[in-house]
């Protein structure tokens, strides 16, 4: 509860930082949409081509993109913030500040900062998946609207987490800097994982869970959510945020400060 | 010709710094390759058995390591952070420095990426021919020097504005969407297809990848090589214009 009101402030904070600069606002919103739009134009002239793209049509695909964007903007407002470059925070010894407050530390670390400009990419995510499912042939019913969004957290749980893993590789090997990485593989999310050959579907699948992130949740949606699905879903969502508890414990058990 | 031994002089030189930061180098490299693999995977998926779109793709992978451009981390920071001051006083073109940093990180990317280029090859099933592998070769040549005159014209718009980087990402966007990396020029829709054969983007991406994927007629290669000689004109032109108009705005302070 209190880590909830202590969040609420820190978003208000940021909001109101980022609401003074009004040039900014507006070039990144450009941005965005200019990033939105280019996806759904590449989707468009994918299917001019053929009907389906490994069994999915374009309202499901477009469904998809815009899970992908409002999962992605979570992870830009709230996650990236955070952890971009952690591994300077570790060999610096800048995590001391962190350390001394007395909030828990891994809730400081990954979530003590945001960038609320990343939520236009979640409402331009929403209006895209708005889109996909106008152009669905049957309508969502309630209950897949309600998977959808169980899959979405699960989604938003397990990127925070995969993000978080990460950025703790760097208690035990500060020079790896995964960032850039993280980055790009993030980007296979934006079309179904049927479309990546077997070695690298697996792979996206459950090494960088990639297909937790926008095909799941989708899939839900279009094609009512399956009850295995979900629960695994939930199963694997509460796991990797277990996991992530545990590995950053043991990292900051490796973490020597700046003046030991 | 001593423009061309310190270019030279500059490229090894950061050639070797960049060595110090080889594990940083193949993130950089997964990075630009992530693109150019998604459009294997969706268009192989789209048109199965479709070997023309997959050794596009594959060439496509090439060319986007021989282009690559961080002109706003080599540059604009620079003009950011006030490093330009020294560069001003060198008795040589500022632009020779720069040139030579994007060189080095070009043969590194190439470098590092060759293994990634022939699995994908491999996995794709794809075969080249010499003959438009030639043909194609000034091609990227010419596309390697249009990308950098963009994000470099792109990257001097740090002299104005604090976000240099979101003006490079935004050229970045359009040369993934009309510049042959979402889709390939050839397969675009029929009304809009003029218009990306003449837009600059496909000159600094998608057009040698056509070429050495054996998707154009002779009479296509000739025109595509116009467009890359009047893009090279109109580029080479804004980037003196944009400099003299921006170094008059520099200022920094200290030394």
């Amino acid at each position: 509860m209190r880590l909830l009101r202590l969040f609420g402030a820190i978003v208000s904070i940021s909001l109101r930082r980022e609401l003074a600069h009004r040039a900014n606002l507006i070039f990144q919103m450009l941005l965005t949409v200019v990033d939105i739009a280019s996806g759904l134009a590449a989707l468009r002239i994918v299917y001019m081509q053929t009907d389906t793209l490994a069994g999915w049509a374009l309202a499901e695909a477009v469904v998809l993109l815009g899970t992908y964007q409002v999962v992605s903007g979570v992870l830009s407002t709230f996650v990236e913030p955070n952890l971009t470059w952690f591994g300077n925070q570790v060999t610096s010894g800048e995590l001391d500040t962190l350390l001394l407050k007395p909030v828990n530390s891994a809730f400081l670390a990954t979530l003590g900062t945001c960038a609320p400009l990343g939520l236009s990419q979640v409402a331009l995510g929403t209006v895209v998946v708005a889109i996909g499912i106008s152009d669905l042939d049957a309508g969502p019913t309630a209950s897949s609207i309600a998977g959808w969004l169980v899959m979405l957290g699960v989604g938003i749980a397990i990127t925070w987490a995969s993000r978080v893993l990460v950025a703790s590789l760097s208690f035990w090997a500060p020079q790896t800097q995964l960032d850039v990485v993280y980055e790009a593989l993030w980007q296979f999310g934006r079309y179904p994982v049927s479309i990546y050959r077997q070695p690298l579907r697996f792979v996206l699948t459950w090494v960088l869970p990639v297909a937790f992130i926008s095909t799941f949740p989708a899939r839900a949606l279009t094609g009512g959510a399956s009850p295995v699905l979900l629960a695994a879903g939930l199963a694997v969502g509460l796991g990797a945020v277990a996991v992530v508890i545990l590995v950053w414990d043991a990292g900051l058990r490796r973490y020597t400060s700046a003046t030991s | 010709m001593r423009m061309l031994r310190l270019l030279a002089g500059y490229v090894r030189r950061y050639f070797l710094e960049v060595m110090a930061w080889r594990s940083f180098l193949v993130t950089l490299v997964v990075n630009q390759s992530v693109t150019p693999i998604i459009g294997l995977a969706v268009w192989s998926a789209a048109l199965p058995g479709n070997t023309i779109v997959t050794t596009y793709y594959v060439a496509l992978l090439a060319v986007q390591l021989m282009t690559v451009s961080y002109e706003h981390h080599t540059f604009s920071n620079g003009i950011y952070a006030g490093d330009l001051s020294a560069e001003l006083l060198k008795p040589q073109p500022v632009v020779l420095t720069t040139l030579g940093v994007n060189v080095a990180l070009r043969i590194w990317h190439v470098l590092v990426g060759l293994p990634l280029i022939v699995v994908a090859g491999l996995v794709a099933g794809v075969s080249f021919d010499s003959s438009p592998v030639l043909l194609a070769m000034p091609a990227v040549a010419l596309a390697a020097a249009l990308r950098f005159l963009f994000t470099y014209v792109l990257a001097l718009s740090a002299f104005w504005t604090e976000r240099a980087h979101g003006v490079v990402g935004l050229g970045e966007t359009l040369i993934f969407l009309l510049g042959g990396a979402a889709a390939p020029i050839t397969l675009f829709p029929e009304g809009i297809r003029p218009l990306g054969e003449a837009l600059p983007f496909r000159a600094m991406l998608g057009f040698p990848a056509e070429i050495a994927s054996g998707s154009l007629s002779e009479m296509q290669v000739l025109e595509g090589y116009g467009w890359q000689a009047c893009w090279m004109a109109a580029l080479a032109i804004s980037a003196v214009l944009v400099w003299r108009s921006g170094v008059r705005r520099y200022t920094a302070v200290g030394g």
